[in-house]
């Protein structure tokens, strides 16, 4: 404990580390701000003026960029609905829809205030759990990393919505989705259709931009007006506040959920936000809110999401294994000092782990204050009219997905699942377990392998005190909700309402169900050990979507609707779909002009056929904002050395 | 007036000609290392770091730039080296071991060929091959008798582990492989839990994370996986001297050399390939004679530099760089395996391991 408070006080009085801590947390700020782009982009960014530094200096800079990447991506997810990272998906799904009732002020205050506590808790966490993290991250084999992994896609059963049985389907959907690529156990690559892109499987960033991002973005255009339909109704950052106080206790389960879920290996930050997300539905009595903008929804995966940066930070330092790319590329820098992350790193360098972690606890003070004290400002965004500002939107995700690889597969993928995304979203499949299942895919089908094959007699694993624990709470809200069903049997069965002929809700359906008996016929020729997680997600998903598929035909479905209207009339649904279709082709023609002629040229003709045929914008104005936009492209590429796709006719 | 201006426009013209003809071929140039990994590997550390002295060391100080191209175990980024990198100096490959071995193997979607290209530089590392306590191994010999049965985790058999898949060949030991560990920290997470009790970690790892298990009596050190000399022939990791070479555990073995056995073939060049040039920075070929001589000249600035060799020490574990000219003839040996050891190869992983290649 002397050391945390000494490795603190130095932090607070000397001016270099302090000054880098401030820089990194403002370069983190600033790129977190750009959908898509996070740690890696900072750290980047960052690691050639860390060189230069002294060890502490350099750690506080890099930790203060890594803690608030997560904090300031909460603006594109709350006013836009385009998620700034994976991670930041649940802030999108619950704070969107509250700027659209004209509350941007109260979700985003809410969301800063829990990223600030959520950090802080962290930070709290990291220092009393230190001298016992390793024994403990030692006592989780691979029978309980792959119960956590099962917990953590039980976790998506919250999040079903209204007809649990396409909800469930989503998962799988997810899951299937989550195979693409090389196969864990088997030195077999699945579903790449001879493309060397498709050979790593399908990136999360891009899943993230495109399922959830593009559709978004694409369903407000096709709506018009701006993005609040409502003015602000009195209640404002304030709101946020007592919001986070009232849930105080929330607060510190997101953030517990969240360390957790980095320290251990396995799960991932993504999924330790998605699950403290599915925690806050699961914990709730009144669920009705969840997905139309309910704070809880914010909360708890904001307190997360920056627990598990720091959480994360544990097996980077004290066994070498970083969680993500970031802590992986500081790992790199402290190797340069001959700091050598391992055992000996708390006997040796204690003094720096406690300067990560007190920087940690600082920025995301700095960053959430800083953010926080905006919010109210930022909140007008939504008020401007969306098509005057939806062209440096789309461009930045176009950039953004770019540099995922850096291959044009990025942006066919981004397109691709743009319009995934948003015939999910139109049709009321619920995205939410989709992501859950995609994220957990991975782990779950590596970890069973790992766990039948090094304990071969299966009591050997499944009487572990471990798994028993956690398969007991995989298993307790089944058995709650079968006690409730028991209970409540019989009555407010009134759901079934007839006389819904079958529309494009039922296309989607179909389109699903040829999704997963594809996948199955394809997955029954793999190798036996590639083959038996997507055969078994993809026959599940075949029945399932067939049952669904069955009810929607014989109009038993509940009626389709517009995710944006509540209530709205399935009519609405039309017109707009054409509009939003029209939109996606001109997303996908961009693209292809890029194939032909670079982004540069590429974005001046999209954003002046936008500007002048949607936006309705005088020529003169067009040329001025595109001209601005693609000096901004290109002031952004340099500064953040980025790659901006070249085309073929090299212009 | 406007006639003397354009007189010293020319005049400042004429003598800046001769000027820049004297100036190094990089000035003002920046280079871009393309790196076919993800940010945070091992490889895009190595050429990170190789980065800043690049700019320090090149006549002109470029600006050295790393892009990351994962995809497809790196496969992806060397086909787009191969067919769009510019041969003027300015955009140079990071290729590891995992590069090197998909192309010996000969996969089809190799659409690159390290023979054609120049090499400006290779870096090796080693590998450490340690044990449980439980197996009762102390020294190679008791490898083939081992008190429980050796348990290892790999990740994937066409990726590096194929080197240690090679290793047990040659020793004739019968081990249990387990693929699937997301790399080879959390497969030595699953030796520090007691789920494997055989495993390797390259030297850097080794010694940071290793040693210290094996002074608390939790992990004993078996042999290195050998390291092969610029003559072709394996000698002891100079990172680790007291430990036996593979080639040694084979004598202490079969009390005979295993040179000419054909798993011996395949497993010395996959060693070489993998390990002794693991780390490779290429130019597309047809790059101008004075751009690879200053690059390789700062290669030999660099090992001279006092900075240079300090962090070098943690980040190349005591390992040598070596000019691209001088260890080009080297390594492009150890890809070169004749029709019968990659048989050998392809059999193995076909029977053994269910690979289809």
């Amino acid at each position: 404990m002397a050391e945390a408070l000494h490795a603190a006080v130095e932090l607070f009085v000397n001016p270099t580390r302090l000054s880098m801590l401030v820089l990194g947390s403002a370069v983190g700020l600033l790129i977190g701000i750009l959908p898509g782009m996070g740690g890696i982009v900072a750290v980047a960014i960052l690691l050639p003026f860390m060189i230069q530094l002294d060890p502490f200096s350099a750690l506080a800079m890099a930790t203060g960029a890594l803690a608030v990447v997560h904090t300031s991506d909460t603006i594109t997810s709350v006013l836009i609905g385009a998620p700034g990272s994976a991670a930041a998906v649940p802030t999108m799904m619950e704070g969107h829809p509250m700027a659209r009732r004209g509350e941007a002020a109260r979700a985003l205050s809410a969301a800063y205030l829990s990223s600030l506590v959520g950090g802080i808790l962290g930070a709290v966490g990291l220092t009393l759990s230190i001298p016992i993290a390793r024994p403990l991250v030692l006592s989780f084999g691979s029978p309980e990393l792959f119960l956590l992994t099962v917990l953590g896609v039980s976790f998506a059963g919250s999040l079903l919505g209204k007809e649990p049985l396409k909800g469930l389907a989503a998962g799988l959907l997810g899951l299937l989705l989550g195979t693409v690529g090389p196969a864990p156990a088997a030195a077999e690559v699945r579903f790449a259709f001879g493309q060397v892109y498709l050979t790593d499987g399908i990136h999360l960033g891009l899943v993230a931009l495109g399922i959830f991002g593009v559709a978004e973005v694409v369903s407000l255009l096709a709506r018009g007006g701006a993005v609040a339909q409502r003015l602000e109704l009195g209640r404002g950052w304030w709101e946020g506040v007592l919001d986070v106080w009232r849930h105080r206790w929330l607060v510190l389960r997101g953030a517990l959920i969240g360390m957790w879920a980095g320290v251990l290996p396995a799960l991932g930050a993504t999924a330790g936000t998605l699950m403290a997300y599915g925690h806050a539905v699961a914990t709730s009595r009144d669920r009705s809110r969840f997905g139309k903008g309910d704070v809880r929804g914010i909360i708890a995966p904001e307190a997360a999401n920056n627990a598990v940066e720091a959480g994360d930070l544990v097996p980077t330092l004290l066994f070498g294994v970083p969680g993500g790319a970031p802590s992986a590329m500081i790992l790199g820098a402290l190797l340069a000092y001959g700091i050598l992350p391992g055992p000996r790193i708390v006997t040796e360098h204690l003094d720096l782990i406690y300067t990560v972690v007190w920087s940690f606890a600082l920025a995301n003070v700095l960053g959430a204050g800083v953010m926080f004290a905006a919010s109210s400002l930022l909140a007008r965004l939504t008020y401007v009219p969306f098509r005057r500002i939806a062209p440096p939107i789309v461009l930045a995700m176009v950039l953004a997905s770019f540099q995922e690889t850096q291959h044009f597969g990025d942006l066919v993928t981004l397109v691709v699942l743009g319009v995934v995304g948003y015939a999910l979203k139109v049709t009321g499949w619920p995205r939410g377990p989709l992501l859950i299942g995609f994220v957990l895919s991975d782990p779950l089908e590596r970890y069973y392998f790992l766990t039948v094959k090094l304990y071969l007699r299966p009591e050997e694993w499944l009487l572990r005190p471990g798994v028993v624990v956690i398969g007991l709470l995989v298993l307790a809200p089944f058995a709650w909700s079968a006690l409730r069903w028991l209970r409540t049997r019989g009555r407010g069965q009134a759901e079934v309402r007839g006389g819904q002929p079958p529309g494009p809700g039922a296309v989607a359906t179909a389109a699903v169900l040829a999704v997963f008996a594809y996948g199955w016929w394809q997955a029954t020729g793999f190798l036996p050990d590639a083959a038996l997680m997507p055969v078994s997600v993809a026959a599940l998903g075949t029945v399932l979507s067939a049952l669904q598929l069955v009810r929607e035909l014989r109009g038993q479905a509940s009626p389709l609707r517009d995710d944006d209207e509540g209530e709205a009339p399935a009519e609405a649904v039309g017109p707009r779909a054409w509009r939003a279709a029209g939109y996606l082709a001109s997303l996908a023609v961009y693209v292809l002009a890029t194939w032909f002629v670079g982004i540069r040229w590429a974005s001046v003709l999209w954003s002046l056929w936008f500007l002048r045929g949607v936006a309705r914008l005088s020529w003169f104005a067009a040329a001025v904002y595109t001209a601005a936009l693609v000096a901004g492209l290109e002031l952004v590429a340099s500064v953040l050395g980025l790659h901006l796709p070249a085309g073929r006719l090299r212009l | 007036m406007k006639r003397l201006s354009w007189a010293v426009l020319l005049a400042v013209l004429v003598a800046a000609v001769p000027a820049g003809a004297q100036q190094p071929y990089y000035a003002g140039k920046t280079v871009e290392i393309l790196v076919p990994f993800a940010p945070g590997g091992g490889t895009d550390i190595d050429a990170r770091f190789f980065a800043q002295f690049f700019e320090k060391h090149v006549p002109g100080n470029p600006r050295v730039l790393v892009r990351n191209m994962p995809g497809g175990g790196s496969i992806l980024g060397a086909n787009f080296f191969a067919e769009n990198a510019r041969a003027d100096g300015t955009q140079l490959l990071a290729t590891a071991g995992s590069t090197m071995i998909p192309y010996i193997l000969g996969l089809p979607q190799v659409r690159y060929d390290p023979a054609k290209w120049e090499l400006i530089k290779v870096n090796g590392v080693g590998g450490i091959v340690y044990v449980s306590p439980r197996t009762g191994v102390r020294k190679p010999e008791d490898l083939v008798r081992p008190a429980e049965r050796l348990v290892y985790g790999g990740i994937s058999a066409t990726g590096l582990d194929l080197v240690t898949l090679l290793l047990f060949e040659v020793l004739g030991l019968d081990v249990r492989v387990v693929m699937g560990f997301e790399g080879r920290g959390p497969a030595r997470l699953a030796f520090e839990r007691g789920e494997t009790n055989i495993d390797y970690q390259t030297t850097p790892a080794y010694l940071s994370q290793v040693v210290p298990l094996v002074r608390e009596g939790k992990a004993v050190p078996i042999l290195s996986m050998g390291f092969v000399n610029e003559k072709g022939v394996m000698v002891r990791d100079p990172s680790a001297p007291d430990l036996p070479s593979a080639y040694e555990a084979y004598q202490a073995l079969f009390k005979r050399k295993p040179d000419g056995l054909l798993r011996w073939k395949a497993y010395q060049s996959m060693v070489a390939a993998a390990f002794t040039f693991q780390k490779a920075l290429w130019a597309p070929a047809g790059t101008p004679p004075e751009a690879l001589q200053a690059l390789r000249t700062a290669v030999d600035r660099m090992r001279v530099d006092p900075q240079f060799q300090q962090q070098a020490k943690q980040i190349l574990e005591g390992y040598e760089v070596l000019r691209g000219d001088v260890a080009k003839t080297a390594v492009l040996r150890a890809t070169r395996i004749t029709l019968d050891v990659k048989k050998f190869i392809t059999d193995l992983l076909r029977s053994k391991y269910q690979v289809r290649l």
